[in-house]
């Protein structure tokens, strides 16, 4: 009986100590949701950070070293993601964590870097008081719902003509905040609102939310949705026969999104701030080689895998060593030539600087309208904490 | 009586040397979670094991219990002494309104009907905006005031010390249910309704009273929770953590005392260190599941006991084991 | 007015799919009291098997729904063989364990081997709308719908008209009286349980062609397939539909008066309603109470 219950134990700390440091590789820890219904997105991100990785080490990794990627399964759960965490710092001794997806699970995981005194990127998760609690081992290479919003209302207003518009969201803080940021920012310039509406992730069938639009008079529809939801949605809008311009914000850009929603993709516009065909060499570069690995072009969340990983490694590069202050100062310091322009980020730790595009999907492919840049959010004189 | 109280001393021992023995966090974590895990697989098996009905909705009172301490220490700003029993006390009288609809039921009907009732409130909780934050959740939950200036190795101590206290309030709770005529009482009916009645026994009361202490149990373990983890959202209510709540009473053995604790810890263990196998950790998980129920029938303390019963030397104990029996 | 009228059709059509998809749970739930936790996986693989039939094999969409009933059927007949069949007569428990047990493994197991990606299915039919009067559907559901007719036709045929139709209803009466009639109760449970995997992946299948599938998408449909099984009393083919109707129209109206986030809540709040006044479904006779 007792023995039935110490082996575990046992096994336990025998596992932990053979686990100990032998830092002769730099460990990153990357936490991601790998199972579950965000799984697919979770996934091009690990595949874009494993790219940058592998990128790295075949030209001589960092500090001398070569880089150790681990990454584990957070499942968006705020608990799972802890656990992976204190896994990834405690047992792993990474130097450094990036990820958690979703803005609930960055949430949990940041007091934990901070406990620990580990420097913690995030290149998703978008809820935009993540970067206002003040934690200086939190970095967000992401766009906030809010600087998104203010980035993309005047080229949207400019190129599409819009006067009423209507807002569908799914229903989770992302899809959320971002209705409410474009509301905000397109009212600013004018536009009136037709509804504002959420839907529950995995939701599939939308007509009854498309009879509200119908009827609401709008000229113009604002969607927050990833692949899955989005490409059920814009399906659907078309079938109901409804006319409107359609704009969205979320993984759209992509060959997936296309090859899944077909037709119906036709003449949408999307906001992104990735988009496999951006102008420039650098994503070529990039495009070209994520290619050769995975078989497919690289969408929003494989590029922000791609870049919360090269910043992550050129901050311990710059640091010098693996000491958690110096990799912040070094995270500070970030002025990262990515795919899609310049990263550098605020005192607060939110990355800007980059480059963001709205496409229209034309033909089976995206086509860049007009591309804008992630301002620095103190330019106008907000909030500027710590 | 004897063996299941004997064995429970010995667990507490090892458990209350086992922070002083290891220094490493990431396992005072696993242990966390573990006690953590063993509070609500010991309310659950108040029901599922005492009550003989079977709850699906069981993280109602979990949610309940993490929502009531995460918004009275955001808003009011109450110390977590405070607000861990006020979450049980809230998750109680929750329990008590759950309770009285739902212990009408049995069977299938029951699983289906508290299963809605989690479903509602996960629901209630992502969309009334103005008062859980909806799915934005409530994050910076405060840790106790007294580990501000604490190393992280101290405040993982602190913690599993809580959670043990925690787990022990829970076995004292439902040891003296159980040994109580409440809880023989509950047997009664579990095996048989009937003959219950019969006896003068009236099933609705027993059930509500294990009910209603499964209910604050898990509202403690909520309020922990929420201070533990320091965020809360409503998939505190999801449907994932019902299926390892469950697993582990099943797996350790429902209508037990120590089953639930040895479901909590093989279960935590293995969803951990499965993490090794990265992509086939859930399928393998999934398995095992499914082996333990086919050659498992009675969890691990049905096992365990069983040889007890066989091993001739053992027999006096295994007189008085603990009444596990079959469906 | 033209609102309402839309929703309704909304909620109809929506409702025929929630009875479709909850037509295999009824089946196992209602007849051989297995709370089958595994069934939205089920309807999961209908709809992998049939983007493998229909997209990777390049076959139609009627063959690749022949193919995907002919494998799902031995699936189901194989998982009630070696699984369910060891937890017969203990209660529900078990069975219940050992289904969470095996969704955990089919959600998991296809994402490892078909990965994450949503995936379409070629429908037989183009999804153009047709307008009746103010009302917007299209081909493609009005075939869905009528095939959800087809198929809740032909189980009730199977059930009511065969030769193992009467053999399934005799053992679920009486087990032990069938086995003594000379009934192979073995085989009958095993095709019972192939018959609702079978009604599942249809389920799955067809829907996927009107939506898209993707592995992950078997939680919310078993949810959804209790609410419609609660509602319409287990076991019952013509419970289930209404049940299904009830739930889909009860949601387009909610969504569309109330709010499309939350729409979620009244299939719950109607199951919780109907346990308290009608305890064994809205349209069981059944009076026996605790």
């Amino acid at each position: 009986m007792r023995k039935l219950i110490l082996a575990p134990i046992m096994a336990t700390a025998v596992m932990a100590s053979a686990a100990a440091p032998a830092q002769d590789t730099v460990k990153i820890g990357l936490i991601q949701p790998l199972t579950g219904s965000v799984a697919y997105n979770g996934t091009a991100d690990a595949n874009g950070a494993r790219l940058a990785v592998k990128e790295r080490n075949a030209a001589g990794g960092v500090l001398g070293k070569q880089v150790e990627l681990i990454i584990e399964d957070g499942q968006c759960s705020p608990a799972n993601s802890v656990n992976a965490a204190e896994k990834l710092i405690q047992r792993d001794r990474v130097v450094a964590l990036v990820g958690a997806f979703c803005s609930s699970a960055t949430s949990a995981v940041m007091p934990v870097a901070r406990k620990y005194k580990t420097p913690f990127l995030t290149g998703v998760s978008s809820e935009a008081s993540l970067t206002e609690k003040g934690n200086p081992y939190f970095f967000r290479s992401a766009e906030t719902d809010a600087l998104l919003g203010k980035a993309f209302s005047r080229l949207i207003v400019d190129n599409l003509g819009l006067k009423k518009v209507a807002y569908i969201g799914v229903n989770d803080d992302w899809g959320r905040g971002s209705a409410k940021a474009f509301e905000q920012e397109l009212s600013g310039h004018g536009v009136e609102t037709a509804m504002i509406e959420y839907f529950n992730h995995g939701a599939t069938d939308f007509y009854t939310l498309l009879t509200k639009l119908r009827g609401s008079g709008a000229d113009g529809v604002f969607v927050a949705a990833e692949t899955q939801d989005g490409s059920t949605l814009v399906k659907q809008i078309k079938q109901f026969g409804i006319d409107m311009d359609v704009f969205g914000v979320g993984s759209w850009a992509t060959s997936d999104f296309i090859k899944i929603t077909g037709d119906a993709a036709e003449g949408i516009y999307a906001a992104v701030p990735y988009v496999s065909n951006l102008p420039g060499e650098r994503n070529e570069r990039f495009v070209k080689d994520y290619s050769a690995a995975y078989d497919h072009a690289p969408g929003k969340y494989a590029a922000a895998g791609y870049n919360s990983l090269n910043i992550m490694m050129d901050a311990i590069d710059r640091a010098g060593g693996t000491d958690a202050s110096a990799i912040v100062d070094g995270l500070h310091a970030t002025d990262y030539e990515a795919p899609n322009g310049r990263y550098r980020f605020t005192r607060d730790g939110q990355g800007y600087g980059f480059d963001a595009a709205l496409v229209q999907i034309r033909d089976g492919h995206t086509d860049v309208v007009a591309t804008t840049r992630i301002a620095d959010p103190r330019a106008d004189g907000a909030k500027d904490g710590q | 009586m004897k063996f299941e109280r004997n064995t429970l001393l010995v667990l507490g021992l090892i458990a209350l040397a086992f922070p002083l023995l290891v220094g490493n966090q990431y396992l005072l974590h696993i242990g966390i979670m573990v006690l953590l895990y063993a509070v609500l697989a010991t309310s659950l098996n108040l029901i599922v094991g005492y009550v003989g009905e079977f709850s699906l909705g069981h993280t109602a009172f979990l949610g309940l219990g993490a929502y009531t301490a995460a918004l009275l220490s955001l808003r009011l700003g109450l110390p977590a002494w405070a607000t861990i029993p006020l979450a049980g006390v809230v998750s109680a009288l929750f329990g008590v309104v759950i309770g009285a609809i739902t212990l009408r039921l049995r069977g299938p009907y029951f699983v289906i009907i508290t299963l809605a009732f989690a479903e509602v409130l996960r629901l209630i909780a992502n969309n009334w905006v103005d008062f859980t934050n909806g799915p934005m959740g409530l994050s910076g939950v405060a840790q106790p005031a007294l580990l501000a200036d604490a190393s992280p190795l101290m405040a993982k101590r602190f913690y599993f010390y809580l959670a043990l206290g925690l787990t022990a309030v829970s076995l004292y709770l439902a040891y003296r249910f159980v040994y109580s005529n409440n809880g023989r009482a509950a047997v009664t009916v579990r095996e048989n309704r009937f003959v219950a009645q019969s006896v003068g026994i009236r099933p609705f009361v027993y059930a509500m009273r294990a009910f209603v202490l499964g209910a604050f149990l898990a509202g403690l373990a909520g309020g922990f929770y929420a201070h533990y983890i320091t965020f809360v959202g409503a998939n505190v209510f999801g449907f994932a953590f019902m299926v390892s709540m469950i697993i582990m009473v099943l797996i350790g053995g429902k209508g037990t005392l120590i089953g639930p604790l040895l479901g909590a810890l093989l279960v935590t263990l293995l969803t951990e260190y499965l993490r090794e196998l990265q992509e086939l950790r859930l399928s393998l998980f999934g398995l095992i599941v499914m082996a333990v129920v086919l050659f498992l029938p009675n969890g691990l303390m049905g096992f365990l006991n069983h040889r007890r019963e066989r091993n001739p030397s053992d027999a006096a104990d295994g007189a008085a084991r603990a009444q596990g029996g079959p469906a | 007015m033209d609102m309402l009228l839309q929703f309704v059709a909304n909620g109809l059509v929506s409702g025929a799919f929630y009875a479709l998809s909850a037509l295999g749970l009824t089946l196992i739930f209602g007849l051989m009291r297995v709370v089958n936790f595994a069934h939205g996986e089920l309807y999961m693989l209908g709809g992998v098997m049939g983007w493998l039939a229909t997209t990777v094999l390049g076959l139609n969409f009627f063959a690749g729904l022949a193919l995907t009933l002919a494998v799902m059927g031995a699936c189901g007949w194989l998982v009630d063989r070696f699984l369910i069949e060891r937890v017969r007569d203990q209660g529900e428990e078990p069975s219940i364990l050992l289904t969470i047990g095996l969704s955990i493994f089919l959600t998991n197991t296809a994402l490892l081997l078909v990965g994450t990606a949503p995936l379409t299915i070629e429908g037989p039919l183009p999804n153009k709308p047709v307008f009746l009067g103010p009302v917007v559907l299209t081909e493609l559901r009005v075939f869905a719908v009528a095939a959800c007719a087809v198929l809740i036709l032909a189980a009730h045929l199977v059930i009511r008209h065969t030769r193992l139709g009467r053999a399934m209803r005799a053992t679920f009466q009486d087990p032990m009286a069938a086995r003594l009639a000379g009934i192979n109760t073995a085989r009958v449970y095993a095709s019972t349980f192939a018959l609702g995997t079978m009604l599942a992946a249809s389920a799955g299948m067809l829907l996927g062609s009107i939506y898209s599938t993707h592995v992950s998408a078997g939680g919310l449909v078993s949810l959804k397939a209790f609410v419609v099984v609660i509602l319409g009393g287990m076991g019952s083919f013509a419970g289930a539909i209404v049940g299904g109707l009830i739930l889909g129209v009860a949601e387009a109206l909610w969504g569309g008066y109330i709010s499309t986030g939350t729409v979620d809540i009244i299939g719950f709040i109607i199951v919780i309603l109907t346990l308290i006044f009608k305890p064994y479904g809205l349209f069981s006779t059944q009076v026996e109470r605790a």
